[in-house]
């Protein structure tokens, strides 16, 4: 059990409008999981706020992290 | 005497009843038989041997908006045998609309849809502001027919000036909006758009975003009236938010007796239980008695992009990532530098393992034979690797170049098939005259046909038919339209059930002022008829016909 919701996978998917999105998984600490979809700019903030250079790199990251992306 | 006699079809009459052998008479722009032997002779005679004879295709979710006023053919979707198109999606439409309001939405659509600035300027003659004249600057040039909706942005535009992107409206407001929409329904609209994901040209939320939910209650209170239909864009990306938008919908159509539906939803290995989660919710509510239908495209998605933006398709090689975010003068620095360029390449080819690149398409370049073609194809041409002809057709066009990951999500018929056959799944959703310079929205009829009738077998041919034309107009209300039965408007699409499918995306300049969109053209599909004329011939192409009518009048 995780002591907070964490991000469990990113993996790249296409858009609705042709751009590619990344889906970002997020883990629970009741096990239960969800998924938020970030356009490229957001990414981009995700990447920077958790200092990695790939998708794999975000795995582990506190969920919170997440937030700063979304802000616009 | 007849005008056209279609003999010796296979005639599928959108019902999803078994196709049979027999003629099909047309007259007055109605059918006039259906199945027998006609012996009379006709004005037009078409032999359909070996054919399928079907209603003329409906599609649901077009941006049409502008294009009409200067292709009132809606050109290439006419031939792949779309005969009705539902335009105003998604909270946009350039009815009602005070002409102080042009601008504004223009950018809206430029935002939202990626229309060229020249599809609205110069093309056409603003001459409307009501929906009435609206429809009245339609009427004689469309050669297919129309079922436009009213858009929920512009109508608050209307109500609220510069506040309708600020603020809950009052109740007076409500109550213009609810009279404007009334003459937008009295007028022909078939229903109401509205949009809780779209943002305007500035990135702000789109006007029908700032609505409250007793505003939506009161229009939809409105379509209770004509028992008229709601048209949402949900948060599609997010599961959760999707299935609270089904129960709201639902609410609706339960408290006012109207039908709703949401497009997109899509599904993706990403989010493998997206579709499952949200159609299960909406069996729940069809099972309560409310109408909430799904819209679900039938073509894959492509994911496109080039070297002059970082692509998150790059997000996997890391150093092509970091370089690609860099400044543009950096970035094409190090992609000239030897050094770096050796890197990127070792990247994306581990071990001389070409696989990740070779697939990828040319989607747009100065050099027409590139399009089109496989980094593969092209690499072995100049005895060079995928990723290095990425990166030296990117230097040669000052990385104008574009690809494409053709696939990349929606893409197993294995699942989609049973999604589309699904009898509380509404085909649709092509987006068709939107998004143009990003990929092309035709043909999806033709997709639905080859690649879930003919090579999955997820659907007969009649179901197919019947998913796209009956279906379609029970569930928008269209009069006399979707079924092949006497009386009925002459709607008719002749096609090869064989062959049809839709033809490969190629780009073309053939936007106002020579600007550039992706196109498909039909496969299999013989003759098209509108109200009993031929609109369009594989042999005698676009004729000059244009006898599109308002389909919510029926014919």
């Amino acid at each position: 059990m995780v002591a907070e919701a964490v991000i469990d996978e990113a993996v790249v998917a296409p858009g609705h409008d042709g751009q590619a999105v990344l889906v970002v998984r997020v883990r629970h600490e009741n096990g239960a999981s969800d998924t938020v979809t970030l356009e490229a700019d957001q990414a981009r903030k995700l990447l920077e706020e958790c200092a990695a250079e790939t998708a794999e790199q975000l795995r582990g990251q506190p969920w919170r992290r997440l937030l700063t992306a979304l802000e616009r | 005497m007849l005008d056209i006699v279609i003999r010796n079809g296979r005639i599928v009459d959108g019902t999803g009843l078994p196709a049979f052998q027999g003629d099909l008479g047309i007259a007055g722009g109605r059918l006039r038989q259906v199945g027998g032997k006609l012996a009379a002779p006709a004005r037009h005679e078409i032999d359909a041997r070996g054919r399928a004879v079907a209603p003329g295709f409906i599609d649901p979710h077009t941006h049409f908006d502008a294009q009409l006023l200067w292709d009132g053919q809606a050109r290439p979707a006419l031939e792949h045998g779309v005969t009705t198109v539902v335009h105003g999606n998604c909270s946009l439409s350039l009815a009602p609309l005070k002409a102080e309001h042009r601008a504004k939405l223009v950018g809206m659509f430029q935002q939202i849809e990626e229309m060229p600035d020249a599809a609205f300027r110069g093309a056409f003659e603003w001459t409307w502001e009501s929906f009435a004249d609206y429809l009245a600057a339609l009427q004689g040039r469309v050669a297919l027919n129309v079922a436009p909706l009213a858009g929920h942005t512009p109508i608050r535009m209307w109500a609220m000036g510069a506040d309708a992107q600020k603020r809950a409206a009052k109740p007076d407001e409500i109550r213009a909006m609810q009279d404007l929409l009334r003459a937008c329904l009295e007028a022909g609209a078939v229903g109401l758009s509205t949009s809780y994901v779209d943002m305007d040209e500035n990135l702000a939320p789109v006007p029908s975003r700032y609505a409250h939910r007793e505003e939506l209650d009161a229009l939809a209170s409105v379509l209770g009236e004509f028992g008229r239909m709601l048209q949402v864009v949900p948060e599609f990306y997010n599961t959760d938010v999707t299935v609270a938008r089904v129960d709201q919908l639902a609410e609706l159509s339960l408290a006012h007796g109207i039908p709703t539906t949401f497009s997109p939803l899509f599904d993706s290995a990403a989010i493998p239980d997206n579709v499952p989660r949200v159609l299960e919710r909406v069996a729940e509510q069809f099972a309560r008695g409310a109408r909430v239908w799904p819209q679900v495209q039938t073509r894959p998605i492509d994911i496109s992009f080039s070297l002059d933006m970082a692509s998150l398709y790059f997000i996997q090689l890391p150093m092509w990532y970091m370089i690609l975010r860099m400044p543009r003068e950096q970035r094409l620095a190090l992609m000239r530098n030897d050094g770096t360029r050796k890197g990127l390449i070792d990247a994306a080819e581990p071990g001389g393992d070409t696989a990740r690149f070779a697939r990828l398409r040319v989607r747009d370049s100065r050099d027409a034979s590139l399009v089109g073609r496989t980094l593969g194809e092209i690499a072995a041409e100049r005895g060079t690797t995928p990723a290095a002809a990425m990166l030296d057709l990117s230097l040669e066009e000052d990385l104008g170049v574009h690809f494409l990951a053709a696939s990349m999500g929606h893409e197993d018929p294995k699942r989609i098939g049973p999604i589309l056959a699904n009898d509380l799944v509404h085909v649709g959703a092509s987006d068709g005259g939107a998004h143009i310079q990003s990929f092309a929205t035709y043909g999806d009829t033709g997709y639905l046909f080859s690649e879930f009738v003919r090579a999955g077998h997820h659907l007969s041919l009649e179901h197919a038919v019947r998913k796209i034309t009956g279906d379609t107009a029970r569930i928008w209300g269209l009069p006399e339209r979707g079924l092949l039965q006497p009386g009925m408007a002459a709607d008719v699409v002749v096609f090869d059930p064989d062959t049809i499918a839709r033809g490969d995306e190629l780009p073309a300049r053939d936007m106002p002022e020579s600007g550039m969109r992706y196109v498909r053209s039909a496969r299999g599909v013989d003759t098209v008829i509108v109200n009993g004329e031929i609109v369009w011939s594989a042999a005698g192409g676009y004729t000059d016909a244009r006898p599109g009518v308002i389909a919510t009048a029926g014919a």
